[in-house]
């Protein structure tokens, strides 16, 4: 019995900001499935659980930290160039109504 | 009341830093939109976060103060929404791994003490800022990346006054720990208060209402009570089932909270590690240097002017509202004025002076070694104590050391062989008035004082001029 | 004229000479990139306006390159070969770019990635496919398809690429060329643009190790903009460039490389695993130890779908600024979430809609446990054991695929049950950030195929010295494609 979807799927999508295709869900819904089977695999190795989860690509990163200088502000026409609508110095959009 | 009513608290402050907690682009309010900001604050493809270190020390130094348990590593999480103020599509802060977890403080409380615990405290960064025009809105991303330390407490508050005694504590800390200025007339705090109401002996919580992005701890006050008279309300009226979880938003204007969206529409945030950032350890040696740098905070040293000084509670409060004027009197004392004769010229003259001329305490040209200078020579009696006041006025306007104004010209005074000579003249052309005054009149010791400054141009020690004068005079 | 197929370094010799002009160079290779173009559909923009550099000390002064159009160029067009970036120009070039700036390289042209890198085929990007200069009808592998395309042909002697689930390593292998990618955090992604943070990778191609370590020595660098690089100024990839295999211990995994392990092998695996043991025996004739190990099959099994989980959940927070506000092509709508949604569904191609539902689904609250954070957990135990192997044995060295580039007209990125570890193998290398590069070892039906060799982190000069060993006792060395006759 499967616990994918289409209504699933779509609210998955609609949720990201996008609409998929009656196609296109389909083969999530495949693609799902077959993660699933794999997922099942993978609960079945021994002591998985404790396993400690990996967050990082290494596990001997030397960090440092930023000193806290402020650099000057970027020029307000290379940071609005790519903006198809903007207001003066601003990024414009629909009224943002909550 | 008849319901206990049961209040959680999440404490949103700006950090004070020069630079952003991710990014270096300048921390600070600017009136002109997008003059603070860089490619990473507008999330232009390929940018990464940078971890600012003042910004983390700082939010060590709150979870200290705070009591908590500090985690070996810090450690960031995504928490992934979609709104036009987030550009990246993600906030980064700290879920799995916050600075500091399980504190607690005592807050002084009506003459006792309120014990409040923290569930965590966490370091962030702000989303940016939009202006909603008549027909679009507009993005402002200079706060967008600003340094913000959450802290949530556990729901172990039970009134309004007991939430806005904590705030105010905590805004005290923040601002003695240099952390922030924590000013909420320029936006610095915003909370979200959790309020539910339950019967005196019941055991379960009741239905918790969240209240959004309360900005003042006035409207935090007016907000909880209005919130437990609504809850109340409905529980009398056996309509308590029409208190649902939601969120609802505090409207000043009405002083009522009203619905902003229910439980159901709740957003999964999908956190995870963000791994851009790698686990920064936090060594003993760099918590113990942090620690020291704690300074002692207004609670603990209101207490000891009210113990060890005998300081009324207003005198205490004044002197340690700001960590500043609360040093500025500590070294006075250490210098060796006498406490009480600090806290005069702290809470009189040097508090008129700064809320007179909109100054600070740091920018104060007159230091606590001059003040020093003037006290002693008030205690010396070179000049008088009205000549102080004058002395330390002139310091103020002209930025010139005290020693400049006090000179043997200005000296009062202080001699008793020359005041006698002078007074013994003043009694000797007096006959009358003399006479008048061993005969009752009193108020003609004036008219003596008055001739002695008159004569000395008004340089004579005062107390001097008053013991020489009666023991000339009364017989 | 051919210059453009020769090797840096003996390009650098004619440069310094003067026998050569940058500008000629260029020229030569500009031209040839244009009928590049329309044979192979490498290329998403061509730096026709290019101003040749300078011939300096610096090895790659003057040399003309394509840069994967994941790497943000300043001032010119960074699509990420999306629609959604189709019209996108930073403002501010990627520091790994900076740095080759620096050594005096030339950006010649944008090259054709699967859309943000999230594609194995090279048929995602937003301008079409990048076809195989072997053979037209078959694929050049991905994501960093346009860039294979270009080395290979002969028209750059180097590209940029990145890496996050063999996407430099598994083009190289299909494109008869050198691909590597060093130790995560040697070269910065500060302007990069990311598809899964923790396993993306920047390295590059070139027809030969010597080249393809002068290239990655300019662009490496611990960069203030990217936390996770460090400091390796102490590193001179080229410099100290050893072949070096006698006394050197290999491995190979038993479970990949046995024919037997596969029940109904097609020709091409079977030739492919054959080639690949008859190089195994080479390599013992020149004095190295090769051995096979046994890895966990069931771990083994689980390392595809480890990826996926890994790589859609990190894309769908990576891509969640793609909204059309600040860059991008503006989405039409009466509101804020029309516009945004309008923006993305017309902007992100099938595969990156699906990639990003599945991400979002494994992070949810109440599946993270047991999809995200267990794949997280059967990472380390990958990245462990292959650590484990690493304190026996100076490399693991495997063959790359199940032989040489695929069809076109075969199955296109989708999930299937076929995945199967040999395919995937290389993913190992990103989820442990070792440094891994590929080189062509043979061919099967006049079509390339390639080795991959994998060390320990940090060990970058070693695995790049094995691997010129290696490549010194075959013929493939600065080939160059020759398209299959059928």
């Amino acid at each position: 019995m499967s616990r994918f979807t289409k209504e699933m799927v779509d609210d998955y999508a609609n949720k990201l900001l996008f609409d998929l295709t009656p196609a296109e869900n389909k083969m999530v819904l495949d693609e799902f499935e077959i993660i699933d089977r794999n997922c099942d695999a993978v609960n079945t190795i021994p002591g998985i659980a404790d396993v400690p989860p990996m967050t990082h690509c290494l596990d001997d990163f030397v960090v440092e930290l930023r000193e806290d200088e402020a650099e000057p502000s970027v020029d307000i026409e290379l940071l609005l160039r790519n903006s198809d609508e903007t207001s003066g110095r601003e990024v414009e959009l629909p009224k943002v109504v909550d | 009341m008849k319901y206990k009513a049961v209040i959680g608290l999440e404490m949103h402050c700006e950090l004070k830093s020069n630079s952003k907690v991710f990014s270096p682009s300048r921390n600070s309010y600017s009136e002109l939109a997008n003059s603070n900001v860089n490619a990473i604050d507008l999330a232009f493809p390929g940018t990464m976060p940078s971890a600012n270190k003042k910004c983390v020390k700082d939010s060590i130094k709150m979870a200290m103060v705070l009591n908590c348990r500090i985690p070996e590593y810090m450690l960031f999480d995504r928490k992934n929404y979609f709104y036009p103020d987030l550009p990246k599509g993600y906030q980064l802060t700290q879920f799995t791994m916050p600075v500091g977890v399980h504190g607690h403080v005592d807050v002084p409380f009506e003459g006792g003490i309120l014990p409040v615990d923290i569930h965590d405290i966490h370091l962030e960064e702000d989303a940016a800022s939009m202006d909603h025009l008549e027909n679009s809105s507009v993005i402002d991303y200079n706060r967008g990346g600003v340094p913000l330390l959450e802290l949530v407490t556990e729901p172990c508050l039970h009134s309004a006054k007991e939430a806005v005694a904590f705030l105010e504590f905590m805004r005290s800390a923040y601002q003695y720990c240099d952390a922030s200025e924590a000013d909420t007339k320029k936006g610095q705090i915003r909370c979200d208060v959790n309020v539910s109401i339950m019967d005196e002996d019941a055991t379960e919580l009741g239905t918790r209402v969240e209240i959004k992005n309360v900005n003042s701890f006035g409207n935090v006050h007016d907000a909880i009570v209005y919130e437990i008279k609504r809850q109340s309300d409905l529980k009398d009226a056996g309509r308590y089932d029409e208190v649902v979880q939601e969120t609802r938003r505090f409207d000043e204007e009405s002083g009522r909270t009203i619905h902003m969206r229910s439980k159901e529409d709740a957003v999964d945030y999908k956190y995870f590690v963000e791994p851009n950032i790698p686990r920064y350890r936090i060594t003993p040696e760099w918590k113990e240097s942090i620690r020291r740098e704690i300074p002692r905070l207004s609670h603990e040293r209101r207490r000891e002017y009210l113990e060890t000084y005998g300081f009324s509670e207003t005198d205490a409060t004044v002197l340690t509202r700001d960590k500043g004027i609360s040093d500025y009197f500590e070294k006075c004392v250490d210098l060796g004025m006498e406490p009480k004769e600090a806290c005069n010229w702290v809470t009189g003259s040097i508090v008129a002076w700064l809320n007179k001329n909109e100054a600070e305490i740091k920018d104060f040209y007159l230091t606590p070694e001059m003040l020093k200078f003037i006290y002693d020579n008030v205690k010396k009696g070179t000049i008088s104590g009205k000549q102080a006041k004058e002395v330390f006025t002139k310091v103020l306007d002209e930025k010139k050391e005290p020693s400049a104004f006090i000179s043997k010209e200005n000296a009062q005074i202080s001699d008793a062989g020359e005041l006698e000579k002078i007074i013994d003249e003043i009694i000797a052309r007096s006959p009358k008035e003399v006479e008048g005054y061993r005969n009752g009149r009193d108020r003609l010791f004036d008219y003596f004082v008055g001739q002695v400054m008159k004569a000395t141009r008004g340089k004579a020690n005062p107390i001097m001029t008053k013991d020489i004068l009666h023991s000339k005079l009364d017989v | 004229m051919k210059y453009t197929e020769k090797s840096i370094v003996e390009l650098h010799g004619l440069l310094k000479s003067g026998e050569l002009t940058p500008a000629d160079l260029l020229a030569e290779s500009l031209e040839k990139i244009h009928v590049l173009q329309d044979k192979c559909n490498a290329f998403v923009t061509i730096i026709d306006d290019a101003e040749p550099e300078a011939v300096t000390d610096s090895l790659l002064s003057g040399i003309p390159y394509g840069v994967k159009d994941l790497y943000s160029t300043k001032d010119i067009l960074t699509t990420g070969s999306s629609n959604t970036l189709r019209d996108y120009v930073p403002f501010f070039s990627a520091t790994a770019v900076e740095n080759l700036d620096k050594a005096g390289a030339v950006k010649a042209a944008k090259t054709v990635t699967d859309e943000f890198g999230m594609g194995g085929t090279g048929t995602t990007g937003h301008t079409g496919i990048v076809h195989n200069p072997w053979d037209l009808d078959r694929m050049c592998a991905g994501s960093s398809a346009g860039s294979a395309c270009a080395v290979s042909a002969g028209v750059v002697p180097f590209a940029l690429g990145t890496d996050t689930g063999d996407s430099i390593r598994k083009p190289a292998a299909y494109c008869g060329i050198v691909g590597f990618k060093p130790t995560y955090g040697m070269i910065s992604r500060y302007g990069v643009f990311p598809f899964a943070s923790s396993i993306d990778h920047c390295g590059a191609f070139a027809r030969s190790v010597a080249d393809v370590a002068i290239v990655i020595d300019a662009m490496k660098g611990k960069d203030d903009k990217d936390m996770t690089t460090w400091d390796s100024s102490h590193i001179h990839l080229y410099d100290d460039l050893k072949p070096q295999l006698a006394g050197m211990k290999l491995c190979y995994v038993k479970e990949l490389c046995d024919i037997s392990h596969y029940p109904n092998p097609h020709r091409e695996l079977r030739e492919h695993l054959a080639n690949f043991m008859e190089k195994m025996e080479l390599l013992r004739a020149n004095g190295a130890i090769v051995e096979e190990v046994s890895v966990d099959q069931a771990l083994l099994n689980a390392q595809p779908s480890v990826y996926v989980i890994l790589s859609c959940a990190e894309a769908t927070s990576n891509l969640a600024n793609l909204t059309g506000l600040i860059f991008g092509p503006r989405g039409d709508g009466e509101t804020y979430i029309d516009v945004m949604k309008d923006h993305r569904t017309h902007g992100f191609s099938s595969l990156i809609k699906r990639r990003l539902v599945i991400g979002s689904y494994v992070l949810q609250k109440e599946n993270q446990e047991r999809y995200f954070k267990n794949a997280q957990r059967v990472r380390r135990l990958l990245v462990d054991r292959w650590k484990e192997l690493y304190q026996t044995y100076d490399a693991v060295i495997l063959p790359v695929g199940t032989g040489p580039a695929k069809h076109l007209d075969g199955s296109l990125d989708i999930l299937d049950e076929g995945t199967s570890p040999l395919e995937e193998h290389m993913q190992i290398g990103n989820f442990g950030g070792f440094p891994s590069i590929t080189i062509p070892d043979g061919f099967i039906d006049g079509l390339p195929v390639g080795m991959n060799i994998t060390g320990n982190n940090y060990e970058d000069q070693k695995v790049l010295n094995i691997a010129a060993a290696i490549e010194g006792l075959m013929d493939y060395k600065d080939q160059i494609a020759r398209e299959v006759k059928r």
